[in-house]
């Protein structure tokens, strides 16, 4: 009994109020994470030690269907395919900069040109599947513009049926959907660099390229590493584009189209949960490569900017601090 | 104490979080377990119809001595109240008021059932899933499930020998001598092609074997404006389709598809004459290497092309028969639609194979009032709404008229699939899963990689059987199905 009034107490006294409120606001977001994200994946990862399909019996088989991932030419021939758009990812990340950079200055019309650009990104993935397929279909748009430009018909290859360059095309379609809204990531970065650095850098006589690349690269090199990482990570999960537009035939099956056939076409449930955690194995790792890469690429970078040195300087000192109080 | 006053409450908002959970599930139309797609026994058996208004005692249903199809008088029934839902995969007769049309002619002779239907457009798949979740409504059209799962969802119809006398293809659903199935139409597999277009390159007869057919294709070709083969390879299931003839079409078995296959230890291998599986795959791979299907395959639209097989720009399409009432609605000339067997001969004899679409089934769940109310619907269905015969289907009432459209089949021999052998009526399946070849069951990434490898010679076809062989063979050791042919 005293026990529950002191607690009664405790509850009523600010430092109670305040925590409950702190719990009364996390608890609904924390459920939500834990029942569609962290329950699911719990399953998924328990699926994947069974040989089931989504109704019927399931047999317990330990570790056979992760080394089926690995024996199967078609799930790691497919991460091949991850390439292609890693690629056009880079691809995509140098234009956005690039647009991003001159639309941060002064450009006449620069509003418009971003909301062009920008709006891909909001278009349904489906929707842009199915305008694609359209726009690469043999004497439809693709063609019938280049024809304008003075190609004949006979010397374009067909931008779906070569396997040489459709995933190229498919590529396209993802680099098209997604540079505007890195840019516009970009730009907002871009924005919160203090123009007086441009100011004191054009004084000493630096010209554009000098200022990108000593104050804006630096200031801004979080939002670059994460477009990088999501890019990468996007790339390796590559689904819509090939399977909207080719159905996944034709050599354009990605990891993820693989997987989803496996899954519900052959439904073998516990393989393509296998082949879900391996990917996901694989995402970890390549981002930390490209964290530890980044820590390497910045480094020097830093060294230029004196603020960034300064501050590091500071951050050093309290980690020296830190190490000499244990 | 500080902290053990946050970890008391920690308990207690968990606690009550946990409780919230519970009776938010509760709230809602499935109990918690049925959340995962798991779907196993329990969860489905476990599944409660709150509308059900019998209490448990004195439940009859599911017996099949109770409530059978061919016991059930649909004029006793006329003021039976019940309100059922039908999912079904129909989704363009959902949406031309076909549905809602038949629906209403049953109300005038039933008024108090109600009755709700709901098309999906995944259907193969998204069935699959509302069935794990057990709430799905009262009749739908039974998904790839094993056999022996069969009693677990689905209300046993009538015993096969009951229903065989008055139906046709009643077996594929079958399971321990009861059916669970009744199919809503049958198809009868051959292909679709344009009068005019067969005309104009100056075909007389229509093709009986695979040269005379790779030979016509070519006259279509030389001869006039149409794509002689149109492969509908995008679209994917389109090429599904092919797998329909391997079995009776190609070698006039019909015990092959559902009992031999899986014990055939090189099913793709040719038999040298002209028949089997290796030869109707082999007419595709020859029209993709000889240029004989459309330009540029990456790119078919289905849609598309049931206008252009109207207007005559197509030849030929390889399709089961429900397809060909689509393609006579797509456009001005109908009349040129035709439909043929397929071109294979076996021993100077063409087979059909003809077999049920789609199976309506009833939940083994509902309660026992939509059961009968559902029985009655289906039966109805079945026997007074013609849909079968509107879609061009092949009848499914024994005696039923047959559309016109299967003229050309007269002289060929119609068979229809026999069931499984008993203890094996899962080989099928798994043999299916297991090889990836999915013959009949959505494989159509393999028959993608004929054409792939006709158009650009990137494989040849004979590797392809082999590896196809390899494939099954593998299966056969995994699971230890005995090579007996």
């Amino acid at each position: 009994m005293k026990h529950k009034r002191t607690f009664k107490e405790w509850i009523k006294s600010r430092d109670g109020q305040q925590v409950l409120v702190m719990i009364a606001f996390m608890i609904v977001p924390l459920l939500l994470l834990f029942v569609f994200t962290y329950l699911p994946f719990g399953k998924m990862f328990g699926f994947s030690f069974y040989n089931m399909k989504y109704v019927g019996a399931r047999k317990y088989v330990g570790f056979k269907n992760y080394l089926k991932v690995f024996q199967r030419d078609d799930c790691f021939g497919a991460l091949k395919l991850s390439l292609y758009y890693m690629l056009g990812s880079v691809v995509q990340l140098v234009l956005a900069l690039y647009l991003a950079t001159v639309l941060s200055f002064k450009v006449k019309g620069g509003a418009i040109f971003k909301g062009f650009m920008f709006f891909p990104y909001l278009i349904n993935g489906i929707a842009i599947g199915f305008i694609f397929k359209f726009f690469y279909t043999r004497g439809f748009v693709f063609d019938t513009v280049l024809q304008w430009c003075g190609f004949q018909l006979d010397n374009l290859p067909y931008w779906l049926r070569d396997q040489s360059i459709n995933n190229f095309s498919l590529v396209g379609t993802s680099v098209w959907r997604y540079f505007g809204q890195n840019m516009v990531l970009f730009i907002g970065a871009i924005m919160s660099v203090d123009s007086e650095l441009y100011e004191a850098a054009m004084l000493d006589g630096a010209n554009r390229f000098q200022q990108f690349k000593y104050i804006i690269m630096p200031s801004i090199k979080t939002i670059i590493t994460l477009n990088v990482i999501l890019s990468i990570t996007g790339s390796l999960s590559a689904f819509e584009p090939p399977y909207v537009i080719t159905d996944g035939a034709n050599g354009t099956g990605t990891y993820f189209v693989v997987m989803h056939e496996i899954a519900h076409t052959q439904q073998k449930v516990g393989l393509a949960s296998a082949m879900a955690i391996i990917l996901l194995l694989i995402i970890f790792m390549v981002t930390i490569l490209q964290k530890l890469f980044f820590k390497y690429v910045f480094r020097n970078a830093e060294d230029e900017d004196p603020r960034a040195a300064r501050k590091r300087e500071r951050a050093l000192a309290r980690s020296m601090k830190k190490h000499e109080r244990k | 104490m500080n902290k053990k006053k946050l970890l008391a409450l920690l308990t207690v908002s968990a606690m009550t979080a946990s409780l919230i959970g519970c009776s938010g599930a509760a709230d809602g139309t499935t109990d918690a377990g049925s959340g995962t797609p798991g779907g196993n026994t329990e969860n489905a058996s476990d599944t409660t119809d709150t509308t059900g208004t019998t209490d448990a005692g004195d439940t009859t249903g599911g017996d099949v001595g109770e409530l059978s199809y061919t016991s059930l008088n649909l004029d006793d029934h006329k003021d039976l109240t019940a309100s059922i839902k039908f999912l079904h995969h129909k989704t363009d007769r959902e949406e031309d008021g076909t549905m809602a049309n038949m629906i209403a002619e049953f109300n005038k002779e039933f008024p108090n059932i109600t009755v709700t239907t709901e098309a999906v457009t995944d259907y193969a798949e998204d069935a699959l899933l509302r069935l794990s979740t057990g709430d799905w409504g009262d009749v739908m059209f039974v998904p790839e499930v094993d056999k022996t799962d069969y009693a677990t969802y689905f209300m046993p119809l009538d015993t096969l020998d009951n229903l065989s006398k008055e139906l046709n293809f009643v077996d594929a659903k079958e399971f321990g001598g009861l059916c669970y199935g009744i199919p809503y139409m049958a198809n009868a597999q051959g292909l679709l092609y344009n009068k005019k277009v067969f005309e104009d390159a100056g075909i007389t007869e229509i093709p009986t074997t695979p040269e005379e057919f790779v030979a016509d294709l070519q006259l279509i070709k030389d001869k006039t404006d149409a794509i002689p083969l149109y492969t509908n390879y995008a679209a994917g299931w389109t090429m599904g389709a092919w797998d329909a003839y391997v079995g009776i079409v190609s070698n006039g078995d019909n015990t092959y598809m559902n009992q031999k296959l899986v014990h055939t230890a090189e099913p793709f291998t040719d038999p040298g004459d002209g028949t089997g599986a290796y030869n109707v795959y082999k007419i595709l791979y020859d029209a993709c290497a000889n240029g004989l299907i459309e330009d540029d395959y990456t790119t078919t639209d289905w849609e598309g092309c049931k206008g252009m097989m109207n207007r005559g720009e197509i030849g030929t399409m390889v399709l089961g028969s429900w397809a060909f009432a689509q393609m006579q609605e797509a456009g001005d000339t109908p009349e040129n639609v035709g439909y043929m067997p397929f071109p294979i001969t076996v021993g100077g004899k063409q087979y059909v194979c003809a077999g049920g679409d789609y199976n309506y089934c009833i939940n083994v769940n509902s309660s026992d009032e939509n059961k009968l109310a559902s029985l009655v619907f289906v039966k109805w269905m079945v026997e007074k709404s013609n849909w079968c015969y509107n879609e061009g289907g092949y009848t499914v009432v024994k005696g039923g008229q047959n559309p016109d459209m299967y003229a050309a089949f007269d002289g060929c021999e119609v068979l229809s699939d026999q069931p499984s052998l008993a203890g094996e009526e899962t080989f099928l399946n798994d043999m299916n899963a297991e090889s990836e070849l999915s013959i009949n069951a959505g494989g159509n990434d393999k028959v993608q990689r004929i054409v792939e490898a006709g158009a650009t010679g990137s494989e040849s076809f004979d590797d392809i059987m082999a590896d196809w062989n390899q494939k099954w063979q593998d299966a056969q050791e995994e699971l230890g199905i005995e090579v007996l042919y």
